[in-house]
C-alpha cells in the first residue's frame, strides 16, 4: 500500500474514533432537532403573564369596541371581525382611563407612574383626530418594555380594525360588503408541467417552501458545518505531532508531502463518512415528515461530495499549513480567523443568492473557489439550477486552486514541521512558499 | 570495506548561522559509529540530513550506497533526540503503523514486535496505551520503532539519556544485537564512557566542523601519554603551584593530572612534596579529550 493511504488509513481511523467524531455524528443531532424542538415548544408558551394596559380614549368611541374584541381574543372566540388574531401569548387587558377634561401631560406622567409601579404595563392614547384618514394621526403607546413588541403589534391590528369600523359607520357603508367585495385571490404557486410518460401531461406540482429552501439551507449547513469541524482537526493533529516531535519520526520514514495529502484524505474519507451519513438520515427525516425525500436528488449528493471532497482539500491545505507553521494552539488560533473568515464569508452572502439566484451577483460570487462549495451548491439546489456551464467552470476553478493550496501547504508543511521556537508569520509562510 | 554512510563536504546554515561546515565523513558497514560533541555542535544537524529530514545546502550524502537518501529511507531506523509517540494509541498499533511506513508487511511486523518487546522486557504490554508507560517503557518503546522493520542502518540520537542503569543496558545489549544482525549503528551521546566502551569509531563535531574521526586507540594516540594518574597523601592541595600541571581531574581521592614535560620528573617534584600512594601514566580518556576541545 502506498505510504500515502497508510497514513491516510491512520487518520481516517484516529479520527473516527475520536470523541469529537461520536458527538458530531450522535449528539449535534439530538441537539440541533432538540433546539428547534424547543425553540417550537417555547415560542408561544413562555410568555403567559397578563398585560393590562391603560386606554386613553380622546375619541369616546374606540374604548368600548376595544374592550370588547380584547374580550373576544383573551377567550380565543372566533370574531367575525378582520384582522382579529387568534390569541398565542398572554391576555391583553385594556382598562379605560377617560381623560374627563384633565391635563394631557399630567394625566401622561400619572399614567407613566402607575407603569414605573407595576399596576400596568402600558398605557395607549388614541387621538381625537383619528377617526380623520386625512389627519394623519397615530396611535401613541408608552411603555418601560421597548423590546417587547407583541402588545403594540396587537393594538395596530385591534385599533385599527375598530377605527375601520367606525369610520365605515361614520360613512354609512357596510363595512362587511366592502369585506366580502375587496376580498383578494390567493395565489397558488406551482412548478412546471411535465409530459407523462404515458404521453399526457404530468400536473404541476405545488410548491412547498420545505422543498424549495428547506432543503437548499440544510446542505449549506452541513457543508458549513462538515468544513467548519474537519478542517481545523486537520490543525489539531499537526500540532500535536509536532510538539510531541512524531512529525520527525514519520519524515524520516515519509517525505512531508506524503505525509500531507495522507492527512489530507484521511480528514476528507472521515468528514465524507459523517456527511453520508447526515445525508442518509435527512433523506430518511425528509420522507417521513413530507415526503420530500426525493427532493434530494442524487445529483444535488453528487456535487455535494464533490464540493465537499475538494473544499477539505483547499481549506484542509491552509489549515495544515498553519498548524505546521506554528508551535502552539493559541499561535494557530491567531492565524485560523483569516481563514475562518473565507469561510464564513459566504455562509453571510447565502441570503441574497438564495433571493435571486441568477443574478450576477450570485454567479459571480459562486464562482469564487472558496465560495464554490457553498454558494454554487445553495444555487444548484435552488430550482432551476445554474446552467452546467458554471458548475463545470466552478468545479475546474476549485480542483485548480485545490492543486495550488495543496501545493503551497505542502512547502510551508515541509519547512515549518521541524522548526520550533517562534511561531512563523505570514510573511515567512510566503517566502517558504516562494522558496525553491 | 564498504561504506553505510557517506558525507562529502556537507554544510548546512539555518538563517546564516553555520550549522555543519565543510563536513566529511565515512561510516563502514556493520560498524559502530559514535557521534560525540557539545550541544548545538551540529550532531542532530549531521543525522537529519542523513536521514533526508534536512538537504544539505551544499556537499553530497550517500546512504546505504544511495545518493537519493530517501530512497534509503525504508533501510534505515531512526531514533529522533526528543521522542514523538502518539500518547492515544496503543504500543501495537503505533509498532504497526511506524513499520508499515518502512514497508513492512503485517504479518512480518508482529512476530517482529513481539520479539523486541520482549528483548526490551516489556512482554504483555503490546495493548496499554503510550500515555499510561513510564519514560523509560516509552523510550523503549521507541527503540522498537526504530527496529522494528530489522532496518541496515540504525540511527540513534541520544538513546540513552534519561535512562536508569537497568533500562539502559537493556537498550545497550539491544544495539549490540543489532549489530550481530548485521545493521551499522550510529550514535549520538554525551556519555563518554559509554562511546568509550561501545563504539568501533568516534566522530567527534565541534562548532559544525569535524574535530576527531577514528578508533579510541587512534585518537587517544593522537594525544600522546600526556595524562598521570595520581593518589597522593595530600590530594588535589599538592598539586598546586606547580609548573609542569598543566590540567588536573579531581576525583577526590584520585586526580587526573595533565602534565607539561617529563611524567618521570613530575613525580620526582610530586614526591618531594608528599607521599604518592599510586602513581600511573596513561593516555587521555575520551572525556578528557572532548573537555580539551571543547572547555572555551
Amino acid at each position: 500500500m502506498p505510504k500515502t493511504l497508510i497514513v491516510a488509513q491512520s487518520e481516517f481511523t484516529t479520527l473516527v474514533k475520536t470523541k469529537a467524531f461520536l458527538v458530531s455524528l450522535i449528539l449535534m443531532p439530538i441537539v440541533m432537532g432538540g433546539s428547534i424542538m424547543l425553540v417550537r415548544a417555547t415560542k408561544d408558551a413562555t410568555d403567559s403573564k397578563d398585560r393590562t394596559f391603560a386606554v386613553v380614549d380622546y375619541t369616546g368611541v374606540i374604548a368600548e369596541p376595544l374592550k370588547a374584541v380584547a374580550g373576544l381574543y383573551n377567550s380565543s372566540t372566533p370574531s367575525a371581525l378582520d384582522g382579529v388574531l387568534p390569541r398565542k401569548g398572554p391576555r391583553f387587558i385594556p382598562v379605560e382611563i377617560r381623560p374627563d377634561g384633565r391635563d394631557a401631560n399630567a394625566l401622561r406622567l400619572e399614567l407613566s407612574n402607575r407603569v414605573r409601579r407595576g399596576e400596568l404595563f402600558a398605557f395607549v392614547e388614541l387621538p381625537a383626530e383619528i377617526l380623520d384618514p386625512a389627519a394623519g394621526a397615530s396611535i401613541r403607546y408608552y411603555s418601560d418594555h421597548p423590546s417587547y413588541n407583541a402588545l403594540p403589534q396587537w393594538l395596530r391590528a385591534m385599533v385599527n380594525a375598530v377605527v375601520l369600523n367606525e369610520r365605515f359607520r361614520q360613512a354609512s357603508v357596510d363595512r362587511a360588503l366592502v369585506v366580502r367585495l375587496t376580498k383578494q385571490a390567493p395565489i397558488d404557486e406551482r412548478g412546471l408541467f411535465e409530459a407523462a410518460s404515458d404521453g399526457g401531461v404530468k400536473p404541476a406540482e405545488e410548491v412547498s417552501v420545505a422543498r424549495a429552501i428547506g432543503i437548499p439551507l440544510a446542505a449549506l449547513v452541513l457543508m458549513y458545518m462538515t468544513i467548519m469541524t474537519s478542517a481545523p482537526q486537520l490543525l489539531n493533529s499537526v500540532i500535536e505531532e509536532k510538539m510531541s516531535r512524531i512529525s520527525e519520526v514519520l519524515v524520516g520514514s515519509i517525505t512531508p508531502f506524503e505525509l500531507m495529502m495522507g492527512k489530507l484524505i484521511g480528514g476528507a474519507a472521515a468528514s465524507t463518512l459523517l456527511s453520508v451519513i447526515y445525508i442518509a438520515g435527512g433523506l430518511l427525516v425528509a420522507q417521513y415528515w413530507g415526503g420530500y425525500a426525493s427532493a434530494i436528488t442524487p445529483a444535488i449528493v453528487g456535487w455535494f461530495l464533490l464540493f465537499l471532497i475538494l473544499s477539505l482539500f483547499i481549506f484542509g491545505s491552509l489549515f495544515v499549513a498553519i498548524g505546521a507553521a506554528c508551535n502552539d494552539l493559541k499561535d494557530s488560533q491567531n492565524m485560523m480567523t483569516p481563514v475562518m473568515l473565507l469561510v464564513m464569508i459566504p455562509v453571510f452572502t447565502a441570503g441574497s443568492v438564495m433571493r435571486a439566484p441568477d443574478s450576477t451577483l450570485a454567479t459571480a460570487l459562486s464562482l469564487v473557489p472558496t465560495a464554490a462549495p457553498f454558494l454554487m451548491l445553495l444555487r444548484i439546489s435552488l430550482q432551476p439550477g445554474p446552467p452546467m456551464w458554471q458548475i463545470v467552470l466552478s468545479v475546474l476553478l476549485m480542483a485548480g486552486t485545490a492543486c495550488a493550496v495543496v501545493w503551497a501547504g505542502g512547502k510551508i508543511f515541509r519547512t515549518g514541521l521541524l522548526m520550533q521556537g517562534k511561531s512563523a508569520t505570514f510573511a515567512e509562510m510566503a517566502r517558504w512558499v516562494m522558496a525553491k | 570495506m564498504t561504506n553505510a554512510i557517506s558525507l562529502t563536504g556537507v554544510t548546512k546554515q539555518f538563517n546564516g548561522t553555520l550549522a555543519v561546515d565543510d563536513l566529511s565523513l565515512a561510516v563502514p558497514s556493520g560498524s559502530i559509529y559514535g557521534f560525540i560533541g557539545p550541544n548545538g555542535s551540529g550532531k542532530t544537524t549531521t543525522l537529519r540530513m542523513i536521514m533526508h529530514i534536512l538537504l544539505p545546502d551544499r556537499g553530497e550524502v550517500e546512504v546505504l550506497g544511495s545518493r537519493d537518501t530517501a530512497a534509503a529511507r525504508d533501510k534505515v531506523g531512526y531514533l529522533p533526540e526528543e521522542r514523538g509517540l502518539y500518547k492515544k494509541m496503543t504500543i501495537r498499533r503505533l509498532l504497526r503503523y511506524y513499520g508499515r511506513l518502512k514497508g513492512e508487511a503485517t504479518s512480518r511486523l508482529d512476530a517482529s514486535i513481539e520479539d523486541w518487546m520482549r528483548r526490551m522486557e516489556l512482554p504483555g504490554l503490546l495493548d496499554r496505551q503510550i500515555e499510561t508507560l513510564s519514560k523509560g517503557m516509552s523510550q523503549k518503546v521507541q527503540f522498537v520503532a526504530a527496529v522494528v522493520s530489522n532496518p541496515s542502518l540504525l540511527i540513534l540520537d541520544e538513546p540513552f539519556s534519561g535512562l536508569d542503569p537497568v533500562n539502559a543496558q537493556v537498550l545497550k545489549d539491544a544495539v549490540l544485537e543489532m549489530r550481530r544482525r548485521g545493521a551499522t549503528v550510529v550514535f549520538s551521546t554525551h556519555d563518554m564512557a559509554t562511546a568509550e566502551r561501545m563504539c568501533d569509531r568516534i566522530f567527534m563535531i565541534f562548532r559544525g566542523r569535524k574535530v576527531l574521526d577514528g578508533s579510541l586507540e587512534s585518537i587517544q594516540n593522537q594525544y600522546g601519554a600526556d595524562t598521570v594518574r595520581i593518589r597522593t597523601a595530600g590530594g588535589a592541595a599538592a598539586l598546586a603551584d606547580m609548573p609542569d600541571v598543566e590540567a588536573v581531574n579531581d576525583f577526590g581521592q584520585l586526580q587526573e593530572v595533565r602534565v607539561a614535560g617529563d611524567p618521570q620528573v613530575f613525580l620526582a617534584r610530586l614526591s618531594a612534596r608528599t607521599a604518592v600512594y599510586h602513581f600511573e601514566v596513561t593516555r587521555p580518556s575520551l572525556q578528557d579529550i572532548f573537555v580539551r576541545i571543547a572547555k572555551p
